[in-house]
């Protein structure tokens, strides 16, 4: 699932439509998604939001039914500026996230132990500050493929 | 031999019965839920806990909740329910994993 097309830095964006708007685009034309993956992924956010206070960096977990992936794929953005997400499980606070991870999940069955380490990732400080700090793509699939496998 | 071996089963099937039961739920029950879902198991099963858990989407999370003993949330809660109501997101970022451990550990060994 990981792939190193998919891991962008320091992403721009005005806010959390924006910046959801442009990468589902980004998994749409690399063929990943549905064209109706964005407005399922947007639609989703607003119901149930999906930033995480994780120490170091905050990050959000973007995600939607399987009916709109075509083939699952993760892709990383660390952002320039923290976007502002709502969190997940209050839906009230806002969480400034410096890296998002959107997830076109296709069979939960056979992705659930991938998504279980990147949970866990998300309790380890350190390697999220360095995901932050990462200059280039291939330094972030490297800690990635640490991580994740 | 036969007969032990039966019994043996009775005694699992009984042992299953008896484990409690806990909900995970979330908008679409593919990522977070299942994630929350495992790693509940994963850490009960350190704690030497028996449980069964069960990764649901929100929308049958009200006929599943009828067979759970602990709800553990990572939407946001519009209602109350019946049964105790755990909040996952300790889960997920690692901060308060441990309270949030003692805490469901105290619902499933009442």
């Amino acid at each position: 699932m990981l792939d190193r097309e998919l891991i962008f830095l320091n992403f721009e964006a005005d806010d959390r439509e924006d910046l959801l708007s442009r990468l589902s685009d980004i998994l749409y034309e690399k063929g990943y998604v549905k064209q109706s993956f964005k407005q399922a992924i947007l639609e989703r956010e607003k119901v149930f939001p999906t930033g995480l206070p994780t120490l170091g960096v905050k990050v959000a977990l973007p995600h939607t039914d399987t009916e709109h992936v075509i083939k699952p794929a993760i892709l990383i953005s660390t952002l320039k500026e923290p976007v502002v997400f709502k969190e997940m499980g209050n839906g009230v606070n806002d969480i400034d996230v410096g890296i998002v991870f959107l997830l076109a999940v296709k069979n939960p069955a056979y992705q659930v132990k991938l998504l279980q380490k990147l949970i866990n990732m998300f309790s380890k400080e350190n390697i999220l500050l360095s995901l932050k700090e990462c200059k280039n793509a291939q330094c972030i699939y490297d800690i990635l493929k640490r991580e994740l496998y | 031999m036969t007969f032990l071996k039966e019994s043996y089963i009775k005694k699992q099937l009984e042992r299953w019965d008896k484990m409690k039961t806990v909900i995970v739920a979330c908008g679409s029950g593919v990522a977070t839920s299942q994630t929350v879902a495992s790693k509940v198991e994963q850490l009960c099963k350190e704690r030497k806990i028996p449980v069964k858990v069960m990764a649901v989407d929100i929308k049958s999370l009200e006929q599943n909740l009828r067979i759970a003993d602990v709800y553990i949330s990572i939407t946001p809660i519009t209602k109350e329910y019946d049964i105790p109501t755990i909040n996952g997101i300790p889960f997920l970022t690692g901060v308060g994993i441990d309270e949030a451990m003692d805490e469901l550990e105290k619902i499933l060994r009442e």
